[in-house]
């Protein structure tokens, strides 16, 4: 209520208006600038609909940590303002991250979202209780679209805050002993 | 006093309202979340670290906190100009598919005045096609976030990190080299190998993502 009413008072000054305009300027110049593209490609119309529906935070996730294992240890191991040493223990940690993040971030946003779909089916007779415990209020159709995508959403919320935990408990560790492993690989290749 | 239970299923209620139908805004905002979850609990294990002496703490809260700051900052900036470039052109007709783009000629509306209109929504202007173009709009989005977040935690973090922390061991070389030379502190001070044992055990050195 107190928020709504803040915004409200914000978006009303004349400033606020002022702002909103030029903004709004800005953005039809830089449209008018871009070309028109129109996709006139079945399989890439396709794709775009199967993405839309399908690509969930697990999936981004694991395309953020497989092109993370192209990038970053380039970009540490092009670090001209650093030692040789300090570099090779830095890339050696980058990589150990990227692999232990990417294994704990994908596999429990995954396992999240499997069990938010397992708990939230539409009450009804015969369903225990505990696997409608993630259903909004009023829902009466779990095959909508949409209702797919809330279950992708709270599987994400709950996986992140399980992930607070796994971070310590799992990444921490992991990441040690890969960065360990991997730069007692680098030292005995040096030999 | 709300209760538990009501505080739940407002939340409940909350997502499917403002993610139901916006998958790319979801991979945006729970994005975000992931970071500011994860720089506080890097930065709790630093205070709550026996291990780590009062000295050190000075020094790495503050670079935790930094850490967290370019993380969240750069994240949710290019990610979601990204996203909302990516929505702005499909929801003016910049970026259509042809069934979308003959609907509107057949509707009579010239595209020259339409396409690339800030003002045109499609979405909202031709209900008959919203299906079409929602599930178009969608893979946009979602697309267009992941590509954003993809150059900013891979290339631009990775990146403005790795110039701090060069600065970082700068400052502390030259901190160490002025302490010696002027032989102010009875302590020994924070030694370049001291620092790099501490940034390989500590747990974070940039960003541990979750």
């Amino acid at each position: 209520m107190a928020i709504s009413s803040i915004k409200s008072f914000i978006t009303n000054t004349s400033l606020y208006k002022r702002a909103a305009k030029t903004a709004r300027h800005v953005e039809q110049k830089a449209l008018n600038v871009l070309p028109d593209k129109v996709c006139i490609n079945e399989k890439f119309i396709k794709s775009m609909d199967y993405l839309g529906k399908n690509f969930s935070s697990d999936k981004q996730r694991l395309a953020l940590g497989v092109t993370a294992l192209v990038t970053q240890p380039f970009i540490d191991a092009h670090n001209k303002s650093v030692d040789e040493k300090t570099r090779k223990v830095s890339v050696a940690r980058t990589i150990a991250k990227i692999i232990a993040g990417t294994f704990t971030g994908f596999f429990i946003r995954y396992g999240c979202i499997k069990a938010i779909k397992a708990f939230s089916q539409i009450p009804a007779k015969g369903v225990p209780k505990y696997k409608s415990l993630f259903t909004p209020k009023g829902i009466t159709d779990n095959t909508t679209e949409a209702f797919e995508q809330y279950r992708n959403a709270m599987g994400t919320v709950v996986a992140l805050g399980v992930m607070v935990f796994t971070n310590f408990l799992i990444d921490v560790p992991l990441t040690k002993f890969l960065t360990n492993m991997f730069i007692k690989h680098q030292e005995e290749d040096k030999k | 006093m709300t209760s538990l239970a009501n505080l739940c299923s407002k939340a409940k209620t909350y997502l499917y309202k403002n993610y139901g139908e916006n998958p790319g805004t979801m991979l945006v905002h729970t994005g975000v979340l992931g970071w500011i979850l994860s720089a506080i609990a890097q930065v709790t294990a630093v205070l709550i670290n026996d291990k780590i002496s009062k000295k050190e703490k000075w020094f790495l809260i503050p670079q935790e906190t930094a850490d967290a700051f370019i993380n969240i900052a750069s994240f949710y900036i290019v990610t979601s100009s990204f996203k909302n470039v990516a929505s702005k052109l499909v929801s003016t007709g910049k970026l259509s598919t042809k069934n979308i783009r003959n609907f509107i000629k057949e509707k009579g509306i010239d595209p020259a005045k339409y396409i690339g209109n800030i003002n045109s929504n499609i979405g909202n202007d031709f209900p008959e096609i919203k299906k079409e173009y929602k599930n178009f709009k969608n893979g946009v989005d979602v697309v267009a976030s992941t590509v954003g977040s993809i150059i900013s935690c891979n290339i631009i973090t990775p990146v403005l990190r790795n110039q701090y922390a060069s600065k970082t061991q700068k400052d502390i070389m030259s901190k160490n080299k002025t302490q010696e030379e002027t032989r102010f502190s009875k302590t020994p001070a924070l030694s370049m190998d001291a620092y790099q044992k501490m940034a390989s055990v500590k747990y974070s050195s940039g960003n541990l993502k979750i």
